[in-house]
């Protein structure tokens, strides 16, 4: 039998021990996710840093809700990649494309269980949304489009697209045969078979993809359309959110298909052209988004209402500006790293070839000193002093830095490097934006005459978010365990 | 008759959709926040399965038999 399974592509059902012990570790988060969990069910969102926005000086929304429209982000570039490689043909793309639209479902699920970890009481939140939901409110639009419609779309959308690899692979005795049996619910591949699934994913891709705008547009809406509320009032939120759900999405899958190309043994056939395409896609979306961004503090900054201004002012220059400059830096820093290889192969050459060791061994370095500061700037952990503090902020900078100069040449000549490195730097940037979209305008957002807010988060809210990642993560190598990661060849189908 | 099927979800999906958005949730109602109809937004959310549940009967009934 396990030479039977060593047959399957894709390292389909082979569990290796460095595989169980990253499972085991993932298991372990989310059980320390769900104790924290429980701790907040039972003693409610006391134990949390979110509070009423004015009367209690704090946040009701807070690092739950900064994640969830994190996860719907990212999972618009999943579903969205694989609709545009049905209709626009873009057959290179295809063996990201499974990916894709696991990484869309993963992160829907994430993102509906950070909705429900936001509510006090979530059974009670979860009914009365069936019961009493109301249709004008951009809410309904999120739950029922994003996670009824959306996700349940994306679900269909997997499964048909599998059915064919599925069939394929009933064909060959494996523990995973009945699985793959039901999955492809007599499928045989017949011409009329193959005729019919692309009439019905093209018309799936159609509907898709006008859904997902919609969708992604109503969570944008829940911000913009709230005219009480300096700084979340914009038209440009809709919009701004679906470009940097784009921005997110397609970083992390930058991130996956690398992986996937590093650890598989077909991982070659995730070639360079995918990573140039959406280097390409990745870096068009950072540009817009930062057009946005600018056009819209310009407009807060120049007319905005005094309210308008004193957000602005606070991500500029005040409370918010580490993380402001430190989201801007990193799209900024991605847009330039996907850039490198236009530049003229002539100047590419005379670029010093440098080892990344040395580069990466500083990134490092400085993101430990950023996290100890983040830590201390939330009061989670605090071993250094408010001075010492500071100069580790400026020394971790100078670092990053560095490390980035670098790391250019190694960037500059590898074009999959450029999209991980990229990946990173706009997912951080994203979900500081996140952050950004989320927290400042109830803080510091007050139209009636209450005191500046604040907000941070405890370590409950921080270890439920780590445990969804880590679920998140579980789901998608597991389901890749189970199932193939690209597109079956014919070569491995074992068909007879 | 697979078509024919596939056509009446579509069908049925979309009128639940507006019938459940327009009438039984009462968007114009000026007075009440609650649905007319507990449980409207449900057959909303119904509404969207349907049509696209309909892509899966397409695919996975069978052809025809042609004698």
């Amino acid at each position: 039998m396990a030479e039977q399974q060593g047959t399957l592509p894709y390292g389909i059902g082979r569990f290796s021990a460095r595989l169980f012990t990253l499972i085991a570790g993932l298991l372990l988060l989310v059980a320390w996710g769900l104790f924290t969990y429980s701790r907040q069910l039972l003693e409610g969102l006391v134990v949390t840093g979110l509070r009423d926005i004015g009367t209690m000086g704090g946040a009701a929304w807070g690092l739950y809700i900064t994640f969830d429209v994190y996860f719907v982000g990212v999972s618009f570039a999943g579903i969205t990649v694989a609709a545009l490689i049905r209709l626009f043909h873009l057959d290179h793309l295809r063996p990201v494309s499974r990916m894709a639209e696991a990484l869309t479902i993963t992160a829907l699920i994430l993102a509906a269980f950070s909705v429900m970890a936001d509510l006090g009481q979530p059974l009670r939140g979860f009914v009365n949304l069936f019961r009493y939901a109301r249709p004008q409110s951009p809410f309904f639009g999120t739950f029922t489009l994003v996670i009824a419609g959306y996700l349940f779309a994306s679900l269909v959308y997997l499964y048909l697209d599998g059915r064919r690899d599925a069939a394929l692979l009933a064909r060959r005795p494996s523990r995973l045969q009945g699985f793959y049996r039901l999955w492809a619910a007599g499928y045989r591949d017949t011409p009329a078979e193959r005729a019919r699934h692309d009439r019905v994913t093209l018309w799936l891709a159609l509907a898709i993809v006008p859904l997902l705008v919609t969708a992604h547009s109503t969570l944008g809406f829940v911000f913009g359309i709230q005219s009480g509320r300096p700084g979340w009032y914009s038209t440009l939120q809709a919009p701004g959110f679906v470009v940097m759900a784009g921005v997110s999405g397609i970083g992390l899958l930058l991130i996956i298909a690398a992986i996937m190309r590093a650890i598989l043994p077909e991982g070659e056939r995730v070639h360079r052209g995918i990573f140039r395409w959406l280097g390409t896609l990745l870096l068009l979306l950072i540009v817009a988004y930062l057009y946005f961004m600018v056009a819209e503090l310009l407009t807060t900054m120049y007319a905005g209402s005094r309210h308008e201004t004193e957000i602005s002012r606070s991500l500029l220059a005040g409370e918010f500006a580490w993380l402001f400059w430190g989201s801007v830096a990193g799209l900024v820093l991605g847009a330039l790293v996907l850039s490198l290889r236009f530049l003229p192969a002539s100047f590419q050459a005379r670029i010093p070839t440098i080892s990344p060791r040395w580069g990466m061994v500083l990134g490092i370095g400085a993101l430990i000193l950023i996290g100890l500061r983040a830590l201390q700037g939330l009061d989670l952990f605090s071993p250094f002093s408010v001075t010492t503090a500071r100069w580790l902020a400026w020394l971790a900078v100078a670092l990053a830095l560095i490390a980035f100069l670098l790391l250019l040449p190694f960037l500059t000549r590898n074009v999959v490097a450029a999209g991980v490195a990229a990946g990173i730097l706009v997912n951080f940037a994203a979900i500081g934006k996140r952050v950004l979209l989320v927290v400042p305008s109830q803080t510091q957002g007050m139209l009636l005459p209450y005191g500046p807010g604040w907000y941070k988060p405890t370590w409950v809210e921080i270890s439920i978010i780590v445990g969804l990642f880590a679920l998140g993560i579980l789901l998608y190598v597991l389901f890749f365990k189970i199932f193939p990661v690209m597109e079956v060849h014919p070569t491995e189908e074992g068909a007879e | 008759m697979r078509t024919v099927l596939t056509i009446s979800m579509i069908v049925v999906g979309f009128a639940l959709q507006i019938t459940s958005y327009f009438f039984l949730a009462a968007p114009w109602n000026p007075l009440y926040s609650n649905p007319r109809v507990p449980f409207a937004p449900a057959l909303f959310i119904l509404g969207v399965m349907l049509v696209f549940l309909a892509a899966v009967v397409y695919e996975l009934l069978p052809e025809k038999q042609v004698q």
